[in-house]
């Protein structure tokens, strides 16, 4: 059904235990923000997560990252819906945790398409029941067989956030352009978003790519905006047409600096290929995983004391330059990277 | 002495465009340069993580310096200084025209049909192009899980030409995939379990003729004829034709071969080694010129 809101959203900001407490229960729906393990995940937040020990969560999203990396290292994900599994990239391409659960029968999986996952947050975001997308038609990902949620009798209208369907292949029925497919809207309980900057009352702005988190934060029911830092509202009013949430579906917000590591937050700091291949290797084995578990989330006091656990050096090394918005002092292969000034492509191409 | 950045540039138009001989490159290299060259100058390129980013990256510096390049995570036409890691990575989004989202790269760029290349990987592919990046063995109880679809699905059927990068096994050619992400020219059927033809799958839809182009593995490159059957064009110095054929699930049609596919020209290694991968994240070790190059590049 969809949502008809009775009143506007009044943000709250609280500590990032606070708003863990304030919007996690076992078993919801939830997405996170950014681009696999990347760009821009909440990573804080699913940490504090984990401290605080909520499980059988659902996660709706369009990729897998820091954030599932570590919520499937304690099996705290009973259900993974998204369409690309993966979480660290060049620097660990599967998740082993999750295949590790999956393959223990501990989970589901969902599998979709990078763009259907899109427009169905795209759905979710505009209020319209379902979208229309062609790809990718006569894909195993449309076989009936493959239906996860259908075939472990999820899909039997008694969970809300769990559409009733995978997809519906239709004929267009206006223009005669083919087969379409139908795909239903998301619409999670809990969205997450890491920004770059928050307005004291909501309104949010990141740089660099969007990936669909404004679309997750207008699809999900709870929206919770951590930063780098809060602003005054009036300072991110000035340009507006670089921000990009409305303030009115934010319901809390938290100031939480380097709360995307080990991610990226562009112009901001980079993303630490060393920590994600540390991440990688702890998860070969479970008598390795349980110690980086013990040490990076269960040992620290607090998020800020796990960025001073980091050391002074490696902040220095991720610091993004002002001008690139991201760092050239991280070692990322094998040697050091070149301090180019201005793309060679641009020199050639002659813009 | 150490070069710096711009006094390499210089060189760029200075160094041979001549073919290396074999031994003074690496197979990844060759790889790199020969999906490269699928690359054309006014291409809109749609491309994934690893190889394929250092395939367009290195026709964007060469062949192709006018090809526009879209990062799915929401970039349109980066101009790349550092190879990013990711297409999420800021490094892609340098100097980029407009930025967004998923609902712009795969909406208002790919399904409203402006792509004319995808650039992408794959764990397996069938005769007809189809390709599986996600599960082998039973998809509900899999030997190997790997990522699934991402881009995959949607860029693989949408793109009007599809280029993959594929390491080539007996076990990642086959008759048919255990599971087909992105269907190629004809689709499996699982009602009437028959092949399909992606253009009567696709009928009346903007995108019945787009579809695979080519494939590069590290034994040769391969097309597709008008029935949409894989066959090899070209194998790599120092392959056979029949360690290709063994290397193939299925009876590969071989009769339309070429010849070795042309190896990496001086100018292309140049600028691979120097300006796409220099802190080598993809390529595994940087091999030295030979001594006319590398006196060119001492003396520039």
């Amino acid at each position: 059904m969809p949502r008809i809101r009775g009143k506007t959203k009044t943000a709250e900001i609280l500590t990032l235990e606070d708003a863990v407490k304030k919007h996690m229960k076992n078993g919801i729906q939830i997405a996170f923000s950014g681009f696999t393990g990347m760009n821009r995940n909440p990573f804080a937040f699913a940490w504090e997560i984990v401290r605080q020990g909520f499980k059988d969560l659902h996660s709706i999203d369009r990729h897998g990252s820091c954030c599932t990396w570590l919520l499937n290292a304690v099996n705290a994900l009973k259900i993974q819906e998204t369409d690309w599994l993966g979480w660290g990239e060049m620097a660990g391409k599967i998740d082993l945790n999750m295949e590790r659960n999956y393959k223990a029968g501990k989970m589901i999986i969902e599998d979709y398409a990078h763009g259907a996952m899109a427009f169905r947050f795209l759905a979710g975001a505009v209020g319209a029941p379902f979208m229309p997308y062609y790809a990718p038609l006569g894909s195993d990902l449309y076989n009936p067989k493959y239906d996860a949620l259908g075939r472990a009798g999820l899909r039997d209208g008694k969970n809300p956030k769990i559409a009733k369907k995978k997809f519906l292949q239709m004929e267009d029925p206006f223009w005669g352009d083919g087969e379409v497919v139908l795909l239903p809207a998301a619409r999670p309980n809990l969205a997450v978003l890491h920004v770059l900057q928050v307005g004291d009352k909501g309104t949010a702005r990141w740089r660099g790519v969007g990936t669909i988190d404004k679309e997750i934060a207008f699809a999900a029911d709870e929206v919770v905006v951590v930063a780098e830092e809060i602003v005054p509202e009036g300072e991110l009013r000035k340009y507006p047409e670089t921000n990009q949430v409305a303030y009115f579906t934010v319901d809390t917000i938290v100031e939480c600096p380097w709360g995307a590591f080990p991610s990226a937050v562009p112009f901001c700091y980079d993303y630490d290929v060393p920590f994600l291949r540390s991440m990688d290797a702890a998860s070969r084995n479970e008598t390795d995983l349980k110690k980086w578990l013990d040490e990076w989330v269960f040992g620290p006091k607090n998020w800020e004391d796990f960025i001073v656990k980091l050391g002074t050096k490696r902040l220095i090394d991720l610091k993004a330059d002002s001008v690139t918005g991201y760092s050239t002092r991280l070692l990322r292969g094998k040697k050091p990277a070149p301090r180019m000034k201005m793309a060679l492509s641009v020199a050639r191409s002659g813009y | 002495m150490a070069k710096s950045i711009e006094q390499l540039m210089e060189l760029i138009d200075v160094i041979p465009d001549e073919p290396a001989k074999v031994g003074e490159f690496i197979l990844p290299e060759l790889m790199a340069v020969a999906s490269a060259h699928e690359v054309r100058n006014d291409d809109i390129v749609f491309a994934g993580t690893g190889l394929p980013m250092v395939g367009i990256m290195t026709a964007n510096y060469t062949t192709a310096p006018k090809a526009m390049l879209i990062y799915e995570s929401g970039v349109c036409d980066g101009k790349t200084m550092h190879v990013p890691m990711s297409v999420c990575d800021h490094r892609a989004a340098n100097q980029c025209s407009t930025i967004g989202g998923l609902v712009d790269t795969f909406g208002f760029f790919l399904q409203s049909g402006f792509v004319t290349l995808g650039f992408l990987g794959g764990a397996s592919i069938d005769k007809y192009g189809g390709v599986n990046v996600t599960s082998i063995g039973d998809y509900y109880k899999p030997n190997h899980r790997f990522t699934g679809s991402g881009g995959n699905g949607d860029i693989g059927t949408m793109a009007k030409r599809v280029v993959y990068i594929i390491l080539q096994e007996k076990r990642r050619f086959l008759e048919r995939n255990d599971y087909t992400t992105t269907p190629g020219w004809w689709c499996w059927d699982f009602k009437t379990n028959e092949w399909k033809p992606k253009r009567e799958v696709w009928k009346n839809t903007p995108f019945a003729e787009c579809g695979p182009a080519a494939v590069v593995t590290n034994m040769g490159v391969y097309r597709f004829d008008d029935k949409g059957e894989i066959y090899l064009e070209s194998f790599f110095p120092g392959v056979t034709v029949e360690q290709v054929k063994e290397n193939c699930g299925f009876d590969l049609n071989v009769k339309n071969v070429k010849g070795e596919t042309p190896t990496p020209t001086y100018k292309e290694l140049f600028v691979l080694r120097e300006f796409v991968d220099p802190e080598l994240i993809f390529l595994p070790q940087k091999m030295e010129y030979p001594k006319e190059i590398q006196a060119i590049i001492d003396k520039g």
